[in-house]
């Protein structure tokens, strides 16, 4: 009860934060529309199977700027102060609850992008959403835990790219093959072991960083 | 003197031994893989047959490349059979021996196939009493150009040839694939990297778990070192796997191969656990959190292996379709040297890492003053 | 032209074989292939064995300079 408590003030301290500082979301969204328009301005046909690739590496690139920040905006003094009055269970999700909502936000906002400026190939939508979902919920847990750990380092922002994209992988492969179902680019009827795969994926993550993150915030 | 000699030196042999014993068994076991890797000769096999194709109701001079056999050594007569199942074979009417490694056998082809198909693939079996046997399984076809309805023509024409009286052979010789001949010793040279790394990283793991439990900087050095040697081992295999990829694949990278861009992934986290590392200067910190990274980039990994697999087919031996290297093809003389070569590699890997960590140790020591 | 090619050929595949203890029987049977596909494409094996070494060494000379920077350390010290 205490815990649940704690996360949602933290909660509403990153909404807080994030309003204050409206320019910063405003500014990923600007990144998306003019990558989409560069890209798209460079290849003037898109197949469905160059859509799904764009769409995700778009969102990949989208994320990694979006969550760079997470740790590094609070300076330290505010750090220990944080440290001293709750625990790093209810930080760390606190942190990745907020930051799958502003992923999952982004990707919306980039699909919707995608589909005024490219139209939209997508034949099953709720498949895609899901798709979407599980791929929001696993960047955002892979991504808050790297930021975590490069906001220690001192060139945080390449480390931040360094660190995480060859541990996303695994989920954007699996992301990759269930939205290329969803395009209808291949018939696979083992869609649910795919969103199990996905699933599975993101529970490992998260107990690993729940476990691993007590450790990163003592200093 | 001699005694006060002896005295001294039995303790100091026996901790010599005591000391180094794995190193010594590490090097002889490396030696004992190379030599037997490279000086035990392939079972003699085949390596070309000429024709591939062959109709019913014509002779054919079949030609029959050898690789390490000596058929000038037979002493009975070389035979050769076409096999088509477990009761159907042909038998050559005549053999003749060119030299050691080539052979003309002399088919008559009946009028029918024991099948109503039109085509018909037929094993190629050679046999003799110095050689052994060797089998080409499924190499030649034979189109028949009209069906025996009742098959009986051909069931009883095809039944003649007894396939009987084979000589086995049980030396100890690796076992003879054509894609691969000779780069089957490859096996002892390429893999056991692979499983030295895998050894040698989750030693690594380890030594970061153990740091986050005991905060002792001794453990954060020899995960260091673990994770050093590793990387080196994984860039070994990768190199080596390449050349051998441009041999049996035709390119030095192939994007279809799971496992080739699996093992890159592999290193570039521990590359980038390198790069980590350097961007700290406070020796605690460093050791803290590249621990930390180190645990969460392995379940990064155990994901990898787990889902890579399920993408794309993989042309390594183990999947479907693969021509080269599979699981029944590791025999027992195979793996009484590819065993001992990833033990004499992983215990190597071990000194390796030893001597990095007593380096750091030094260096920690020179800083302390 | 070309014969002086397979002699050179002959004379390295008997220096490697010498090297690397190759099986004699294999010397006998050279194929008109290209060169790392010929003698049953044991020189693939060798190029594995040699990429080995090498990599090792570049492995043992880093291991070097490492400790000679720590020497030169210890020294000034």
């Amino acid at each position: 009860m205490n815990l649940v408590r704690e996360i949602s003030i933290l909660l509403q301290k990153e909404i807080k934060i994030e309003w204050r500082q409206k320019h910063a979301i405003g500014g990923i969204l600007l990144y998306v529309v003019s990558t989409i328009f560069v890209v798209y301005s460079a290849i003037k046909s898109v197949t469905p199977n160059v859509w799904n690739a764009l769409f995700w590496i778009v969102i990949l690139f989208a994320s990694v700027n979006a969550l760079v920040k997470s740790f590094v905006q609070e300076n330290s003094s505010r750090q220990l102060y944080y440290y001293t009055l709750s625990n790093p269970t209810a930080i760390i999700l606190a942190k990745i609850i907020y930051n799958s909502g502003l992923l999952l936000l982004l990707s919306f906002l980039s699909f919707a992008a995608f589909t005024l400026f490219a139209g939209n190939p997508v034949k099953d939508t709720g498949q895609f959403y899901l798709a979407i979902f599980l791929g929001s919920l696993g960047f955002s847990i892979t991504f808050t835990f790297i930021a975590a750990i490069s906001a220690k380092a001192n060139n945080s922002a390449t480390l931040m790219a360094i660190l995480s994209f060859p541990l996303v992988i695994p989920i954007i492969l699996t992301l990759l093959k269930l939205s290329a179902n969803a395009l209808r680019l291949l018939q696979d009827t083992s869609v649910w072991k795919d969103i199990l795969t996905l699933l599975a994926i993101d529970l490992l993550m998260i107990a690993m960083a729940f476990i691993l993150f007590p450790f990163l915030w003592r200093d | 003197m001699i005694r006060f000699c002896l005295s001294n030196l039995k303790p100091r042999k026996f901790i010599f031994m005591r000391k180094y014993w794995w190193k010594i068994l590490g090097v002889i076991l490396i030696i004992y893989s190379f030599t037997l890797g490279l000086l035990v000769p392939l079972k003699p096999g085949i390596s070309s047959i000429d024709p591939g194709s062959m109709r019913t109701a014509s002779s054919y001079q079949m030609e029959i490349v050898g690789y390490n056999t000596f058929y000038t050594r037979a002493q009975d007569a070389v035979r050769v059979w076409l096999k088509y199942d477990s009761i159907h074979a042909l038998a050559a009417s005549k053999t003749r021996v060119v030299n050691d490694r080539s052979l003309v056998a002399d088919f008559d082809i009946p009028k029918y196939l024991p099948t109503n198909d039109r085509v018909g693939v037929v094993s190629v079996i050679v046999d003799d009493d110095y050689n052994g046997f060797s089998v080409v399984p499924s190499t030649v076809f034979i189109t028949q150009d009209s069906v025996d309805k009742d098959i009986v023509a051909g069931s009883s024409a095809w039944k003649q040839g007894r396939i009987g009286n084979i000589h086995s052979k049980d030396q100890f010789n690796f076992p003879f694939r054509v894609q691969l001949s000779e780069t089957i010793r490859n096996l002892y040279f390429h893999v056991p990297f692979w499983f030295s790394m895998f050894i040698i990283f989750i030693a690594g793991i380890t030594q970061s778990i153990g740091y986050l439990s005991t905060n002792k900087l001794e453990y954060d050095y020899k995960s260091m070192s673990f994770t050093l040697v590793g990387t080196v081992f994984g860039i070994i295999g990768l190199c080596t796997g390449m050349i051998w990829a441009k041999d049996t694949w035709g390119t030095y990278w192939s994007w279809q191969e799971v496992k080739m861009n699996m093992t890159a992934i592999a290193l570039l986290i521990y590359l980038s656990y390198f790069i980590l590392r350097h961007s700290f200067d406070d020796d605690e910190r460093r050791a803290r959190i590249s621990a930390v990274f180190s645990i969460f980039a392995f379940a990064a990994m155990i994901a990898l292996l787990y889902v890579v697999p399920r993408m794309v087919s993989s042309l390594h031996p183990g999947s479907g379709g693969n021509p080269a290297l599979g699981a029944d093809d590791l025999d027992n003389s195979m793996r009484l040297v590819f065993y001992p070569a990833i033990i004499g590699w992983t215990l190597l890997g071990v000194w390796m890492a030893s001597l990095i960590y007593r380096m750091q140790v030094l260096r920690d020591k020179l800083y302390d003053y | 032209m070309a014969r002086n090619m397979i002699t050179m050929k002959k004379s390295f595949s008997i220096l490697l074989s010498l090297l690397f203890l190759l099986p004699t029987s294999l010397i006998a049977q050279t194929n008109n292939q290209d060169f790392m596909r010929s003698i049953g494409k044991m020189y693939v094996v060798y190029g594995v064995i040699i990429v080995i070494f090498i990599v090792l060494i570049i492995f043992l000379i880093y291991l070097d300079r490492r400790l000679t920077k720590l020497e030169n350390q210890i020294q000034d010290k």
